[in-house]
């Protein structure tokens, strides 16, 4: 088992309902290939530093993610595909950090 | 007269050096990023790889920042990262 950083970036516009539902779709993912989500963070909505799809701000999403190399690649294909999300990094990482972020928002 | 003429060669080739040497300008050498105390490197940390960008949003070269080899490489790594989420331009204004 690793452990991966995941950010997703979707639409600024994107209501309560349509972040619920793209949630529940990663963890209905994860849960397929026995993984977890371990720590998530809110980043909320960020300024871009430039244009993605003609999108000038986007909501942040933070996960932490152990799993399998299998998990990134299908999680990967989903979000290449849905219209919401505009952009999407993930890397691995050796351990997850205690502390939060200076990125995070309390909301 | 000998002696004159030696110390006036010595002034000018301190001064011919001093226009090329940037690093006799910054009597401090040590890595701002290295030893106890000192910050993470992190793609998230945006506020410290900014001081390591030039205003067109280029990495600066450690020759300027000081900054010791190990740390630079991990230094772009991250500011990397940090371009790829939007959280830092590719090139600036």
């Amino acid at each position: 088992m690793n452990y991966y950083e995941h950010t997703y970036i979707t639409v600024p516009e994107l209501n309560e309902e349509g972040s619920n539902s793209i949630k529940e779709k990663i963890e209905e993912i994860l849960k397929k290939n026995d993984s977890k989500i371990v720590k998530e963070e809110n980043w909320g909505v960020r300024s871009l530093a430039y244009s993605i799809k003609k999108n000038y701000r986007g909501k942040y999403n933070n996960l932490y993610i152990e799993g399998n190399s299998k998990v990134i690649k299908e999680l990967e294909k989903f979000e290449r595909y849905d219209e919401r999300i505009i952009k999407f990094l993930s890397m691995k990482i050796k351990k997850i950090p205690e502390e939060e972020s200076g990125l995070t928002v309390t909301s | 007269m000998v002696k004159r003429k030696e110390k006036g060669k010595k002034k000018f080739n301190k001064g011919g050096n001093a226009l090329f040497n940037k690093s006799t300008a910054k009597p401090n050498k040590s890595c701002p990023l290295s030893g106890k105390g000192a910050p993470e490197i992190n793609y998230k940390n945006i506020k410290l790889l900014k001081k390591y960008v030039s205003d067109t949003a280029k990495i600066l070269p450690s020759r300027i920042t000081n900054v010791s080899f190990g740390k630079q490489r991990a230094l772009s790594k991250e500011i990397k990262k940090a371009r790829v989420l939007a959280l830092m331009p590719y090139v600036g204004n």
